[in-house]
């Protein structure tokens, strides 16, 4: 099994768990009228003001760890932007096993992007 | 006013609609899925950009997944590629976020009404020839190692291949990932067009190599939507598991539909939603 193949099952395995995580807390958020206090009517309308904005690591971490509908579908959400990131990863991996100088470098610069608009750039944008 | 579960069901089957729509024209789902989430399921365009960048995280890798194992996807061509996009990607973020803090929601409508017209180019002229005629390599060639070959089952021979100018491509590609963090697509027509006509690649390694770069591109921008507040939980939900499994049924039936008929119906709907886009826009309708 050589390194393309472990990115290719990588990439699988992330997209599978992603949607088994976010159509389970689909269904469990239905199924209980409801997720982390708030109605369906409330989650699920055009003006919703439940977004990705109040899902802070530490709300993750306790709705997950309550199993709750809001809880699976941000971690599933997450699991899917992990995904190509663990590939870059896998990468940067792959050319420096393989001695190419040249693109370790081009793939850590990529990693860097990618890090950057992660960690970086969230603490800059959220003002209030 | 749709809420609750009938709204999430009216997301779910336009996303997998635009994803099977999406793959049968390689176009990829989020282009078509943002205006009909907005035109018709009434989704603010915040949401609606934020739902559809990152469900191409999904189709993108789901697809990536079986383009490596066929070997024709140019990974160092991707990589050196991804400089650009993710870059073009930050910045294309933070600009929409910019638009939409000061109120210019309608520059979005316009820029995308224009995307979708724009689009209609490379989705008549897709196919066409299938191997590009060989130009001299250039010093990129050597330095950047473009060099690949995959064995093409339609034309039954190895195809020996190298990219040419790829600081050209590059500027494209930064443009891609522009376009790609201000409204929420993968932005592969453009992604496919760089590597076609600047660097002078046959159109199988453009596709799939374009598809690979499609989901690094979109993490780096959703990873700044999510800090902004622009993706919606149970919007994101039905439009990720939608337009993944609208793909799917997409690549299943491909070998058996007629493709030109597709097409044809594909670029009349990018042109119609193209034109509401624009109208939107101007507050016409």
């Amino acid at each position: 099994m050589d390194i393309n193949d472990v990115i290719g099952l990588s990439l699988r395995i992330g997209v599978i768990v992603s949607v088994i995580l976010i159509a389970t807390g689909s269904l469990l958020t239905f199924v209980e009228h409801g997720s982390n206090g708030y109605s369906v009517s409330e989650l699920l309308s055009r003006t919703s003001v439940v977004n990705s904005s109040t899902a802070s690591f530490n709300f993750i971490v306790n709705s997950v760890s309550q199993f709750t509908g809001l809880g699976l579908i941000y971690l599933g959400l997450v699991v899917l932007i992990a995904t190509p990131v663990i590939r870059v990863m896998l990468s940067v991996l792959y050319f420096a096993l393989d001695k190419n100088l040249l693109y370790t470098i081009v793939t850590a610069i990529v990693l860097f992007n990618l890090l950057i608009a992660i960690f970086v750039i969230p603490i800059f944008v959220v003002h209030n | 006013m749709l809420t609750g579960l009938a709204l999430f069901l009216s997301v779910l089957f336009s996303s997998i609609l635009a994803g099977y729509l999406g793959s049968l024209t390689g176009l990829g789902g989020g282009t078509i899925l943002v205006p009909i989430l907005t035109l018709y399921d009434g989704i603010p365009i915040i949401y609606a950009t934020g739902a559809s960048l990152i469900s191409t995280i999904s189709t993108s890798s789901g697809a990536a997944s079986a383009y490596i194992k066929d070997r024709i996807t140019n990974v160092k061509l991707g990589m050196s590629l991804e400089i650009a996009t993710t870059a073009g990607s930050i910045v294309g973020s933070l600009t929409v976020a910019y638009i939409y803090e000061h109120h210019l929601a309608y520059i979005i409508y316009i820029i995308f009404g224009i995307v979708l017209i724009g689009s209609i180019y490379p989705t008549i002229t897709k196919g066409k020839r299938e191997l590009p005629e060989p130009k001299p390599q250039d010093w990129t060639t050597r330095f950047f190692q473009l060099y690949g070959d995959y064995y093409d089952s339609a034309l039954g021979k190895q195809v020996n291949y190298w990219g040419i100018r790829w600081w050209l491509g590059e500027i494209i590609m930064f443009f891609a990932g522009f376009i790609s963090g201000l409204l929420g697509i993968g932005s592969g027509a453009l992604k496919v067009l760089g590597m076609d006509y600047a660097m002078n690649l046959p159109m199988k390694v453009t596709t799939t190599t374009s598809n690979f770069m499609i989901g690094v591109t979109a993490a780096t921008g959703s990873s700044i939507y999510w800090a902004l507040g622009y993706i919606q939980p149970l919007i994101a939900a039905p439009t990720a598991i939608g337009v993944l499994l609208g793909a799917l049924i997409g690549t299943k039936t491909l070998v058996k539909l007629k493709n030109r008929r597709i097409r044809t119906i594909f670029t009349i709907l990018l042109g119609f939603l193209g034109i509401q886009m624009i109208l939107r826009g101007l507050g016409i309708v």
